[in-house]
């Protein structure tokens, strides 16, 4: 009888992870004073009319978005009620306004997620149902408002944001997509242009080889920051006066480690979140999460493990903590938009399918081994976690401080997809 | 921290005598772009970027390109050259504020 | 660098911010006082107007035969678009590609680059990364050692935004 129990519990601890230490707690984390740069801090501050505006990096939005959740752990407002409304009546609906109004960027776009005919529909997504006849389906006007107001009255696990409770789309604007949905009738015209539609498009194929210099500036940017690892600090020291034999040495299999909990600071850190603490432990440098110097240093670091498999620990108690923090966090409804994460990044939901022009990533496929990446569009490095902040502005959703706990276990959860893939560091994306 | 005037470049790692050799090369520069005020009128100042790259193999000039606005930051050129002796293959980049940048390979035969 | 001994950090920092290297050797100095006094081939102008500027009226025939154009279809954003141009030619001093355009039709700037080529480059083959403003046409024109001008283009489009940006 009792070898029965001990297998029946040994099957347990390795089939299922639905223990204790899975449901997340956040009764012992600790608090965390941003040592980031002041723009990466998502500082919020009194403008000059006494509203509250954000301080973000250069070209990013100023908005606060007061009214919408955060990852904070200690934000512990919800979604927003379900709202059901009735489609007023005396306002006339101009579908031409309509179609105005879905492919306007600066609201949804509706187009990002929903194909409509027109040759000038560039670029539609396919993360949500293809509109084009939707006219045939001859819906009442109600419904439509409803769907368009507030997704969740028929669909409770709806990506869709909504749109009118969150009050990105007033009533009359709903009122003229309706009457242009309305018109959305076939026959569709034959495609002239298979990558017009995001059902037949081509997959973008990259940005080719991102470890040749002739390639990723990111490579070249790599390279030159070598020199601080033997640059002496205010401290009169350097990384090799302690870390000898060269950094590709040194630093072989650090980097896939992290992020990792760290017991002397009591909480999970990245790379840059522990060079944030380090440098200026040892050679005196300040290296705050979002420099240039800490972008540079983590690349170091971690090109000297390139080619190794990412093996962050997910099994002991702190990690299994943080992981269970850091899951509920990915899955966790934030922002105007109402999304979570997982709404985009898994298969389930929209992952492998266009959101615009992009293909929506996996979670489960490894997102993080080329971080830092460089980013084409901007000419810039980006680590993990400017890439969390940035997915935040269009979400409609106040960003945390680029070193806070919630975005390191968070990228904790991302990191241990990649568990046994070689990292390969800088990425290089558009 | 600047890497401006950063070069690389890269050539394959064998090479006989006669081959038609590709060349990449890449350089950091910012090819700054043409900038328009609040009413959309350009704003008048000496742009940086680069408007000449120069490619000379054994003292002589193989190719050049002029170069506008209209290529990319931290640009990347790619050319051929007929590899008929052992020498140094060179690459010049000039940009409009007066920097040249160089980057220099040696070409032997293996 | 990588030897271990510390340097001082003003010392890192000069060599992370590397600058210009060496005066021209003779031979490219008439390249080099060339430059400096050339008129800029990029201009805010129209592609009818940059065309014309460039080849008068000059007839442009279909270089389809001849001209490889690698440009990608859908470009991911319009900061960095690879190209790439092969022209089959013998490359002799008899008959060889002199100059290579990339113009791009709905750039407030169209003339990209212009390469020009010696028999010594050994094929015409040249890659280079642009900027598109917008979805439009790219084009590829070629100049061969006798004048004689042929063109491939194709329509480009630009890949914007994906969650905001």
């Amino acid at each position: 009888m009792r070898a029965l129990c001990w297998v029946a519990l040994a099957v347990m601890g390795a089939g299922c992870a639905g223990t204790a230490l899975d449901v997340p707690d956040y009764t012992r984390v600790p608090k965390w004073s941003s040592r980031a740069l002041p723009e990466a801090r998502g500082e919020l501050r009194a403008g000059p009319d006494g509203k509250r505006v954000a301080v973000r990096y250069p070209g990013w939005t100023t908005r606060d978005f007061d009214r919408s959740a955060t990852f904070a752990y200690d934000d512990a407002r919800s979604e927003p009620p379900v709202q059901r409304v009735t489609m007023p009546a005396g306002i006339v609906g101009d579908p031409g306004k309509g179609r105005a109004l879905f492919l306007n960027r600066s609201k949804g776009p509706c187009v990002a997620c929903h194909l409509v005919p027109g040759d000038d529909v560039w670029p539609a997504g396919s993360a949500g149902p293809d509109q084009s006849t939707i006219g045939d389906r001859r819906l009442p006007d109600q419904y439509l408002y409803q769907v368009v107001w507030d997704a969740r009255v028929f669909f409770p696990n709806t990506v869709m944001p909504p749109w009118g409770t969150a009050g990105i789309f007033s009533a009359e604007e709903i009122v003229h997509i309706v009457a242009y949905l309305q018109t959305l009738k076939g026959p569709v015209a034959p495609e002239k242009d298979r990558d017009r539609n995001p059902f037949t498009r081509a997959k973008p194929p990259g940005f080719g080889d991102n470890l040749d210099p002739t390639n990723n500036p990111a490579v070249v940017l790599a390279e030159d920051a070598e020199a601080l690892w033997v640059a002496r600090g205010p401290s009169g020291k350097a990384c090799a006066d302690c870390h000898e034999g060269g950094v590709a040495r040194a630093m072989r299999g650090v980097a896939p480690q992290y992020p990792r909990f760290v017991k002397s600071y009591g909480r999970v850190m990245s790379l840059e979140d522990y060079l944030e603490v380090h440098t200026p432990a040892t050679t005196g440098q300040a290296m705050p999460s979002e420099s240039a110097e800490n972008l540079a240093m983590t690349m170091v670091v971690k090109r000297a493990s390139n080619g190794l498999p990412v093996s962050v620990d997910v099994a002991s108690p702190d990690a299994r903590a943080a992981l269970a923090r850091g899951k509920a966090t990915f899955y966790r409804k934030v922002g105007e938009r109402n999304h979570a994460c997982a709404d985009c990044h898994t298969i389930e939901s929209a992952a492998g399918k266009f959101l615009g022009g992009r293909v929506l990533a996996d979670v489960r496929s490894g997102l993080t081994r080329h971080f830092p990446t460089w980013r084409t569009d901007r000419a810039e490095v980006w680590d993990m976690r400017k890439r969390f902040q940035w997915c935040m502005t269009p979400l409609g959703m106040n960003m945390l401080a680029a070193d806070s706990i919630e975005y390191a276990e968070l990228e904790l959860y991302l990191t241990a997809f990649d568990n046994g893939k070689p990292l390969s560091v800088p990425g290089i994306r558009h | 921290m600047s890497d401006i005037g950063q070069v690389r470049l890269r050539i394959p790692s064998s090479i006989k005598p006669g081959d038609v050799v590709q060349v990449r090369s890449l350089i950091i520069h910012p090819m700054e772009r043409v900038e328009r005020d609040a009413q959309g009128k350009i704003v008048a100042k000496n742009y940086n970027y680069i408007n000449k790259v120069v490619v000379t193999y054994l003292g002589k000039t193989i190719a050049v390109f002029d170069t506008t606005q209209s290529v990319a930051e931290n640009p990347f050129f790619s050319f051929t050259f007929k590899a008929t002796d052992p020498g140094q293959l060179k690459v010049q980049f000039l940009d409009t504020t007066g920097g040249r940048y160089e980057g220099t390979a040696d070409i032997k035969f293996s | 660098m990588n030897d271990g001994h510390a340097i001082p950090r003003r010392e890192a920092l000069k060599a992370l911010g590397a600058l210009g290297v060496g005066a021209a050797a003779g031979g490219l100095a008439p390249a080099m006082s060339a430059h400096a006094q050339a008129p800029a081939l990029g201009q805010n102008e129209s592609v009818q107007d940059a065309m014309k500027r460039l080849f008068g009226g000059k007839t442009i025939k279909d270089g389809s035969a001849v001209i490889k154009f690698d440009i990608p279809l859908i470009a991911e954003n319009g900061s960095v678009v690879p190209v790439a141009v092969n022209v089959d030619s013998p490359m002799t001093p008899a008959s060889y590609v002199k100059h290579i355009y990339v113009i791009a039709d709905k750039n407030r700037i169209p003339v990209v680059t212009r390469v020009t080529l010696s028999p010594e480059a050994g094929k015409a083959s040249v890659g280079a990364n642009i900027r598109l403003g917008e979805t439009g046409e790219v084009r590829a024109i070629v100049e061969q050692s006798d004048g004689t001008l042929l063109q491939v283009a194709r329509e480009i489009k630009v890949t914007v935004g994906g969650c905001g940006g």
